[in-house]
């Protein structure tokens, strides 16, 4: 039996042999394959979790999101993510999961995670001085005041909407608020089913707090597209000036239907002598004014107008995707008609409400707008900063200077739909804007409120869109937002 | 070869021309502490890794462990001191690597299941008590192995009861992860199958070293291979009969490949006919292939182990799998240490996939060592068969070896995609019970064999000096 059992032996031998083999393969010279699989989500985590990641803190210095040691021991994760102010900032941080990143903590997650090319030569250090690394900070451009009056003034409304303001200098984006929002630390727990419970009740919620309505959301521009039809306007023939009059009747019959266009309630605009002067069209939002002279201009000329504002360009980043603010060409001279006014198949973001008013804000020259400040790492040395671009030129500075002064008179001429909003012109301060209400087509809800402004006119610091859905009037339901922000942001700038 | 045939103990170049036999457990005692050292060692390392400091349960979960360990030795000296002294002290590392590897597991959860219970290693403690226990009781109760060859039949009678048991009972206490392979009392369960593997290998060295002599009778000579008669076919297709019937309705299909492979092995050695091996073989994996066409979940094995990256399959079917080798990657040559790993991830890491927890946080040079360990387990118990002089106890030793090899071989090679994965227990390192007392038994009989072989023969009566040796010419 003893021969069988050396063959037995030789067998198990082999047995053994293949193991140590297979083992040697796999662990030996694999390893570069299969961490670079698309499923193997080892790297990533070790990744995510080897550094205590970078915070976020806004440019006056409120932190917005951190990293702390776990408490749980039980916990296989060593940072615990949390935001402070939680609904308020979601829409600029976006959330840390286990699993994937939004907002910044998506868009700048390699820095924030440590795992950047752009850190590798302070991880150098740190091994040498014998410091822990961590994740860079991120300092966003959100002032905290404005952010704070944003979604202050959304939450007391009560309605769903959003707020973006600009520095129309710079393209800073001072405020990015949206409403309903969300608690991210919900989306920060590391009970993976807790978690899926928590993603798919926001999911499931009619509400969509997870929705970033400031960026991703697009809704009729409603009258506020008459700036786009002005600057289009004032552009193509140089002798036109705010005051040449216009044709403008109480019923405008469209060509090729039956349809009649009417100001908002039938009214009459100007003196009732069916001409008036373009700034008090513009003022008074003339409806069948406007629809007239973008009929005279052309699709062509009001798409070429908007885009140079801005609008179809499904590429813009801040870093943070935007979706595109749209003008279809429409295939009608009635539809033109509409979308000269902001209606039709016209649907802007309210950051891009916001690009309105600060591209004349700064003399016809929009700025690229950008969230992200500086980053920062762990040695307070600066990694990157976002360099200051301009996106377009939609006009030239007389033009805008134009189009700047019928914005005022929107707010400052008696006539004008925002007048009272800041009649007062408290502390000096003086508003410009433009109100849109804009038909969404349903037929039991109010009219979504829109409104973009800047401030203080003579040299503006700020630019604001305000859209709120189903609010009604721009006048009544957006444009107290925008003056609660403008305030905020510009008192933190006398108070420094 | 020659790390597996050790030489003989007769010839030893530096002792005198005969040999002094020695009972060798100052070496156990000396190679004990060196297993002892390494758990405690890595238990602590993990704490480190994991929390910064000693684990708070060192003293709770390894002074318990040393206890048991030396008691298990004592036991050696008073019931067996003619053991190998390295079965003991290989199977207490095992077992103590098992005992770290389920805390660490236990200390950090998994992400989408619930982690193991915070009492996880305890309970680890207490199987690892009860095989101790066990041990000792082999040792204290079978003090010459070949008694168990009376119980040839009763053994194999309640070997292939405790197999179809799980079949036999409703899917509500006898199935898990989708094979019925366990009774469940309550929140405790056992696996039977571990326990009739042993009484099979028992039985089927009775069997065998009765009739072996009928079945080495050559029947008809087909390309050089003398097949056996037809008549003597029956065991072997009964044997078969049984591992296909475990396949298909308890889907377990790595016990079916350790259950025939013990049988055809066992038959093997005792008959030194190469055709009933070929036989076996054959007979196994055409019943194997036959099975994967014929029922999905058998396929879908087969599926997994051949195209793990294809399509749905790394989330879904093979997910496990290729979750155990992204370990296994990330672990690379030296491994993330213990604590440093993510092995939480793959699903039940803690009892069939527990080898890749030790490839990622040991690394390949860690994975080697342990299946080292395995092969000279292995190897210490087939230098007994070879020792040892009654059949049955042969048979016995090498059945036992090889079931161990086997069974090593195809989880291992199961997890590292060397064959299709199947659920069986990895011995001494997963969590669980069954498994852990099955395997220490299995030590015990291997000592009490080897015992038995290395056990000098009774003095001569006489005083040496009083005869006279009278050379005849």
């Amino acid at each position: 039996m003893n021969r069988a059992l050396r063959r037995i032996s030789i067998a198990i031998l082999v047995m053994f042999v293949l193991l140590l083999i297979n083992v040697n393969y796999l662990q030996g010279f694999e390893p570069a394959s299969l961490t670079s699989k698309p499923g193997n989500s080892r790297a990533f985590y070790a990744a995510q979790n080897q550094y205590q990641r970078g915070s976020i803190v806004t440019s006056d210095g409120v932190t917005i999101a951190a990293s702390k040691l776990s408490t749980d021991s039980n916990d296989s994760i060593k940072y615990q993510r949390y935001y402070p102010l939680g609904p308020e900032y979601a829409p600029v941080t976006g959330y840390d999961t286990l699993y994937s990143q939004t907002g910044i903590e998506g868009a700048e997650n390699s820095l924030l995670s440590g795992n950047d090319s752009a850190l590798d030569v302070r991880k150098v250090i740190d091994l040498i001085t014998g410091k822990t690394t961590k994740g860079a900070t991120v300092e966003v451009t959100i002032n905290s005041a404005a952010q704070a009056a944003a979604y202050n003034a959304l939450a007391a409304g009560g309605k769903p909407g959003a707020v973006v303001a600009l520095n129309p200098k710079t393209g800073a984006i001072l405020a990015m608020a949206s409403y309903p929002s969300y608690d991210p630390n919900l989306l920060a727990v590391h009970d993976g089913n807790q978690l899926i419970k928590n993603d798919n009740e926001l999911l499931a919620d009619k509400t969509q707090p997870l929705l970033n309505r400031a960026l991703q959301a697009t809704y009729p521009p409603g009258s506020t597209f008459k700036i786009v039809t002005s600057s289009a306007l004032l552009t193509q023939s140089p002798s036109t000036t705010i005051n040449t009059k216009f044709y403008s009747p109480t019923q405008l019959t469209l060509p090729q239907t039956d349809h009649v266009l009417t100001n908002d309630l039938g009214e009459t605009c100007g003196d009732g002598s069916g001409q008036v002067p373009l700034i008090t069209a513009f003022a008074q939002s003339c409806d069948t004014t406007f629809a007239k002279i973008g009929m005279d201009l052309g699709a062509p000329a009001l798409n070429a107008m908007a885009g140079k504002f801005g609008m179809n360009n499904p590429s813009l980043t801040v870093p943070l995707g935007v979706a595109p603010s749209n003008y279809v060409i429409p295939p009608s001279e009635a539809d033109t008609a509409f979308s000269a006014i902001g209606q039709f198949s016209d649907t802007v973001t309210p950051l891009q409400e916001a690009m309105f008013a600060a591209a004349i804000a700064n003399g016809g020259t929009l700025m690229k707008p950008y969230l992200v400040q500086q980053v920062i790492a762990s040695d307070a040395s600066t990694v990157q900063t976002t360099p200051q671009s301009v996106l377009s030129r939609p006009v030239s500075p007389s033009v805008a200077s134009s189009v700047g002064q019928m914005m005022r008179a929107v707010v400052q001429d008696p006539n004008g739909t925002a007048f009272g909003f800041n009649a007062q012109n408290e502390g000096g301060l003086v508003i410009a804007g433009k109100t849109g209400t804009a038909e969404t087509g349903t037929v039991t809800g109010l009219d979504d409120a829109v409104f973009t402004a800047f401030a203080p006119y003579a040299n503006p610091d700020i630019a604001v869109g305000v859209i709120i859905q189903g609010g009604g009037y721009g006048a009544s339901a957006a444009a107290p937002i925008a003056v609660k922000v403008i305030q905020a942001y510009l008192n933190t700038l006398r108070n420094q | 070869m020659s790390s597996i045939t050790a030489p003989s103990p007769t010839v030893d170049p530096t002792g005198p021309m005969v040999p002094v036999a020695r009972s060798r457990r100052r070496t156990e005692l000396i190679m004990l502490v060196f297993a002892v050292a390494v758990t405690v060692f890595a238990f602590a390392n993990v704490g480190f890794s994991l929390k910064g400091k000693l684990p708070s349960g060192i003293v709770e979960y390894m002074a318990p462990y040393i206890v048991m360990v030396l008691i298990a030795h004592l036991a050696m000296r008073r019931f067996a001191p003619w053991a190998d002294p390295l079965l003991l002290p290989l199977a207490a590392l095992l077992n103590g690597l098992g005992l770290v590897m389920t805390y660490r597991l236990a200390a950090q959860g998994n992400l989408l299941t619930a982690p193991l219970s915070s009492s996880a290693t305890m309970i680890q403690v207490i199987y690892s008590a009860l095989g101790i226990g066990c041990f000792v009781a082999v040792l204290v109760l079978i003090r010459e192995p070949r008694v168990l060859q009376r119980y040839t039949y009763t053994l194999g009678a309640i070997g292939i009861l405790l197999l179809a048991l799980p079949a036999l009972l409703p899917a509500s206490i006898s199935e898990v992860a989708g094979a019925k392979i366990q009774i469940r009392l309550g929140s405790f369960t056992i696996q039977p199958e571990e326990f009739a593997k042993l009484a099979l290998a028992i039985s089927f060295a009775g069997y065998l070293v009765a009739k072996r002599d009928v079945l080495a009778l050559a029947g008809r000579r087909v390309l050089g291979i003398d097949l056996p008669r037809a008549r003597d076919l029956g065991p072997i297709l009964a044997v078969w009969a049984v591992s296909l019937l475990l396949l298909v309705f308890e889907s377990d299909i790595g016990t079916s490949a350790v259950f025939m492979g013990l049988f055809v092995a066992t038959l093997y050695i005792a008959t030194s006919r190469t055709s009933w091996l070929l036989l076996g073989f054959v007979m196994f994996v055409v019943g194997a292939f036959a099975a994967s066409k014929l029922f999905a979940h058998v396929g879908e094995r087969f599926d997994i182990w051949l195209h793990p990256f294809a399509g749905q399959n790394p989330s879904h079917n093979a997910y496990q799998l290729v979750q155990g080798l992204y370990g296994m990657a990330s672990g690379g040559l030296l491994g993330k240490g213990l604590g440093g790993g993510q092995p939480y991830i793959t699903p039940l890491v803690q009892s069939d996939l527990v080898i890749s927890a030790f490839g990622e946080e040991l690394g390949l040079a860690g994975l080697m060592a342990i299946l080292l360990i395995y092969g000279l387990i292995v190897q210490r118990g087939l230098r007994t068969a070879m020792l040892v002089k009654d059949p049955f106890s042969k048979l016995l030793a090498g059945g036992l070896s090889f079931m161990l090899a086997l069974q090593v071989f195809v989880i291992v090679g199961g997890v590292t995609r060397l064959i299709p994965l199947t659920g069986i227990t990895t011995p001494f390192l997963s969590q669980g019970g069954s498994s852990l007392v099955a395997s220490w038994i299995l030590i015990a009989l291997l000592a009490r064999l080897s015992d038995t072989a290395r056990r000098p023969p009774p003095r001569p009566i006489q005083e040496e000096g009083l005869t006279q040796v009278v050379t005849l010419k």
